[in-house]
Protein backbone atom coordinates (compact mmCIF):
# COMPACT_ATOMS: atom_id res chain seq x y z
CA UNK A 1 0.00 0.00 0.00
CA UNK A 2 1.39 3.39 -0.92
CA UNK A 3 1.56 6.32 1.45
CA UNK A 4 -0.96 8.23 -0.64
CA UNK A 5 -3.44 5.32 -0.57
CA UNK A 6 -3.07 4.90 3.18
CA UNK A 7 -3.46 8.66 3.66
CA UNK A 8 -6.67 8.72 1.64
CA UNK A 9 -8.12 5.75 3.52
CA UNK A 10 -7.22 7.17 6.91
CA UNK A 11 -8.27 10.73 6.10
CA UNK A 12 -4.99 12.59 6.40
CA UNK A 13 -2.44 13.97 3.96
CA UNK A 14 0.48 11.99 2.62
CA UNK A 15 2.83 14.38 4.45
CA UNK A 16 1.19 13.41 7.74
CA UNK A 17 1.77 9.71 7.03
CA UNK A 18 5.41 10.53 6.26
CA UNK A 19 5.72 12.50 9.50
CA UNK A 20 4.23 9.58 11.47
CA UNK A 21 6.67 7.14 9.86
CA UNK A 22 9.60 9.44 10.64
CA UNK A 23 8.46 9.80 14.24
CA UNK A 24 7.93 13.53 13.79
CA UNK A 25 4.24 13.45 14.64
CA UNK A 26 2.07 11.46 17.04
CA UNK A 27 -1.37 10.99 15.48
CA UNK A 28 -4.62 11.25 17.37
CA UNK A 29 -6.20 8.06 18.71
CA UNK A 30 -8.77 8.11 15.96
CA UNK A 31 -6.13 8.24 13.22
CA UNK A 32 -4.00 5.63 15.00
CA UNK A 33 -6.97 3.22 15.18
CA UNK A 34 -7.82 3.84 11.52
CA UNK A 35 -4.24 3.03 10.50
CA UNK A 36 -4.30 -0.18 12.53
CA UNK A 37 -7.66 -1.15 11.06
CA UNK A 38 -6.26 -0.77 7.54
CA UNK A 39 -3.48 -3.22 8.32
CA UNK A 40 -5.64 -5.39 10.60
CA UNK A 41 -3.17 -5.22 13.44
CA UNK A 42 -3.62 -4.24 17.09
CA UNK A 43 -2.62 -0.76 18.22
CA UNK A 44 0.43 -2.01 20.11
CA UNK A 45 1.78 -3.67 16.98
CA UNK A 46 1.87 -0.42 15.02
CA UNK A 47 2.63 2.14 17.72
CA UNK A 48 4.80 2.13 20.80
CA UNK A 49 5.57 4.68 23.47
CA UNK A 50 9.15 5.66 24.22
CA UNK B 1 15.92 19.76 1.20
CA UNK B 2 12.63 18.29 0.12
CA UNK B 3 9.76 20.63 0.93
CA UNK B 4 6.13 19.58 0.90
CA UNK B 5 3.57 21.57 -1.11
CA UNK B 6 2.32 23.15 2.10
CA UNK B 7 5.82 24.27 3.06
CA UNK B 8 6.45 25.68 -0.39
CA UNK B 9 3.25 27.68 -0.11
CA UNK B 10 4.29 29.00 3.30
CA UNK B 11 7.74 29.97 2.05
CA UNK B 12 6.21 31.75 -0.93
CA UNK B 13 3.70 33.60 1.28
CA UNK B 14 6.48 34.58 3.68
CA UNK B 15 8.56 35.84 0.78
CA UNK B 16 5.70 37.88 -0.66
CA UNK B 17 4.93 39.42 2.74
CA UNK B 18 8.56 40.31 3.42
CA UNK B 19 9.06 41.66 -0.09
CA UNK B 20 5.94 43.82 -0.31
CA UNK B 21 5.99 45.12 3.27
CA UNK B 22 9.78 45.44 3.25
CA UNK B 23 9.53 47.70 0.23
CA UNK B 24 6.65 49.61 1.80
CA UNK B 25 8.32 50.11 5.19
CA UNK B 26 11.65 51.07 3.60
CA UNK B 27 9.89 53.82 1.69
CA UNK B 28 7.77 54.87 4.66
CA UNK B 29 10.41 54.95 7.41
CA UNK B 30 12.96 56.75 5.29
CA UNK B 31 10.42 59.46 4.47
CA UNK B 32 8.96 59.95 7.94
CA UNK B 33 10.47 63.39 8.35
CA UNK B 34 9.21 64.40 4.92
CA UNK B 35 5.73 62.95 5.41
CA UNK B 36 4.83 62.62 9.09
CA UNK B 37 1.15 62.11 8.35
CA UNK B 38 -0.26 58.58 8.07
CA UNK B 39 -0.64 57.16 4.57
CA UNK B 40 -3.96 57.26 2.83
CA UNK B 41 -6.51 54.56 3.54
CA UNK B 42 -6.60 53.65 -0.14
CA UNK B 43 -2.85 52.99 -0.18
CA UNK B 44 -3.12 50.48 2.64
CA UNK B 45 -6.09 48.74 1.07
CA UNK B 46 -4.22 48.44 -2.24
CA UNK B 47 -1.22 46.99 -0.42
CA UNK B 48 -3.28 44.40 1.44
CA UNK B 49 -5.22 43.43 -1.69
CA UNK B 50 -1.95 43.08 -3.61
CA UNK B 51 -0.56 40.71 -1.01
CA UNK B 52 -3.80 38.69 -0.90
CA UNK B 53 -3.84 38.35 -4.71
CA UNK B 54 -0.17 37.32 -4.86
CA UNK B 55 -0.65 34.75 -2.12
CA UNK B 56 -3.74 33.33 -3.86
CA UNK B 57 -1.83 32.99 -7.13
CA UNK B 58 0.97 31.23 -5.30
CA UNK B 59 -1.47 28.87 -3.57
CA UNK B 60 -3.01 27.96 -6.93
CA UNK B 61 0.38 27.03 -8.37
CA UNK B 62 1.45 25.18 -5.24
CA UNK B 63 -1.72 23.14 -4.88
CA UNK B 64 -2.04 22.46 -8.62
CA UNK B 65 -0.33 19.10 -8.34
CA UNK B 66 -1.36 18.39 -4.78
CA UNK B 67 -4.44 16.17 -4.78
CA UNK B 68 -5.25 16.64 -1.13
CA UNK B 69 -5.96 20.28 -0.44
CA UNK B 70 -7.93 19.90 2.76
CA UNK B 71 -6.13 20.51 6.04
CA UNK B 72 -5.87 17.42 8.20
CA UNK B 73 -5.39 17.21 11.99
CA UNK B 74 -1.63 17.85 11.78
CA UNK B 75 -2.11 20.96 9.64
CA UNK B 76 -4.76 22.29 12.01
CA UNK B 77 -2.59 21.62 15.07
CA UNK B 78 0.41 23.38 13.56
CA UNK B 79 -1.79 26.31 12.56
CA UNK B 80 -3.18 26.60 16.10
CA UNK B 81 0.31 26.62 17.59
CA UNK B 82 1.51 29.23 15.11
CA UNK B 83 -1.45 31.49 15.92
CA UNK B 84 -0.51 31.24 19.60
CA UNK B 85 3.06 32.39 18.95
CA UNK B 86 1.98 35.19 16.62
CA UNK B 87 -0.47 36.35 19.31
CA UNK B 88 2.39 36.49 21.83
CA UNK B 89 4.55 38.56 19.45
CA UNK B 90 1.70 40.98 18.75
CA UNK B 91 0.87 41.26 22.46
CA UNK B 92 4.50 41.95 23.37
CA UNK B 93 4.74 44.67 20.73
CA UNK B 94 1.50 46.32 21.87
CA UNK B 95 2.60 46.18 25.53
CA UNK B 96 5.91 47.79 24.59
CA UNK B 97 4.07 50.59 22.85
CA UNK B 98 1.64 51.05 25.74
CA UNK B 99 4.54 51.35 28.19
CA UNK B 100 6.13 53.94 25.92
CA UNK B 101 2.91 55.97 25.88
CA UNK B 102 2.69 55.80 29.68
CA UNK B 103 6.30 56.73 30.30
CA UNK B 104 6.46 59.15 27.38
CA UNK B 105 10.13 59.78 27.80
CA UNK B 106 12.06 56.84 26.40
CA UNK B 107 12.01 57.47 22.68
CA UNK B 108 10.88 61.07 22.25
CA UNK B 109 13.80 61.75 19.95
CA UNK B 110 12.63 59.17 17.41
CA UNK B 111 10.10 60.56 14.88
CA UNK B 112 8.70 57.07 14.43
CA UNK B 113 7.11 57.25 17.85
CA UNK B 114 6.07 60.88 17.93
CA UNK B 115 4.38 61.56 14.60
CA UNK B 116 0.98 60.13 13.62
CA UNK B 117 2.51 58.63 10.48
CA UNK B 118 5.28 57.01 12.49
CA UNK B 119 2.85 55.55 15.00
CA UNK B 120 0.66 54.21 12.19
CA UNK B 121 3.59 52.52 10.47
CA UNK B 122 4.88 51.12 13.73
CA UNK B 123 1.52 49.52 14.53
CA UNK B 124 1.38 48.12 11.00
CA UNK B 125 4.88 46.74 11.53
CA UNK B 126 3.66 44.95 14.65
CA UNK B 127 0.97 43.18 12.62
CA UNK B 128 3.49 42.24 9.96
CA UNK B 129 5.85 40.85 12.62
CA UNK B 130 3.00 38.74 13.98
CA UNK B 131 2.22 37.47 10.47
CA UNK B 132 5.88 36.61 9.85
CA UNK B 133 5.95 34.77 13.18
CA UNK B 134 2.84 32.87 12.05
CA UNK B 135 4.60 31.70 8.87
CA UNK B 136 7.94 30.91 10.51
CA UNK B 137 6.36 28.90 13.32
CA UNK B 138 4.48 26.74 10.85
CA UNK B 139 7.61 26.16 8.82
CA UNK B 140 9.52 25.22 11.96
CA UNK B 141 6.96 22.62 13.07
CA UNK B 142 6.56 21.20 9.58
CA UNK B 143 10.33 20.69 9.41
CA UNK B 144 11.14 19.65 12.95
CA UNK B 145 7.95 17.87 13.94
CA UNK B 146 6.79 17.57 17.54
Amino acid sequence: MSQQTLAEKVGVTRQTIIAIEKDKYSPSLEVAFRICNEFSVPLEAAFNYK
Amino acid sequence: MDFSYKEKGLIASLGVTLLVFGWYFYGSFTNLKLSPEPPGFVEIIILIVLIAVLESIIQVFVSFKNKSQLADERDKLIEKISYRYSYWVLSACIWFFMVHILLNTWFDHLPILTTPGGVFHLLLLFFVLAEVTHFLTQLYYYRKGF
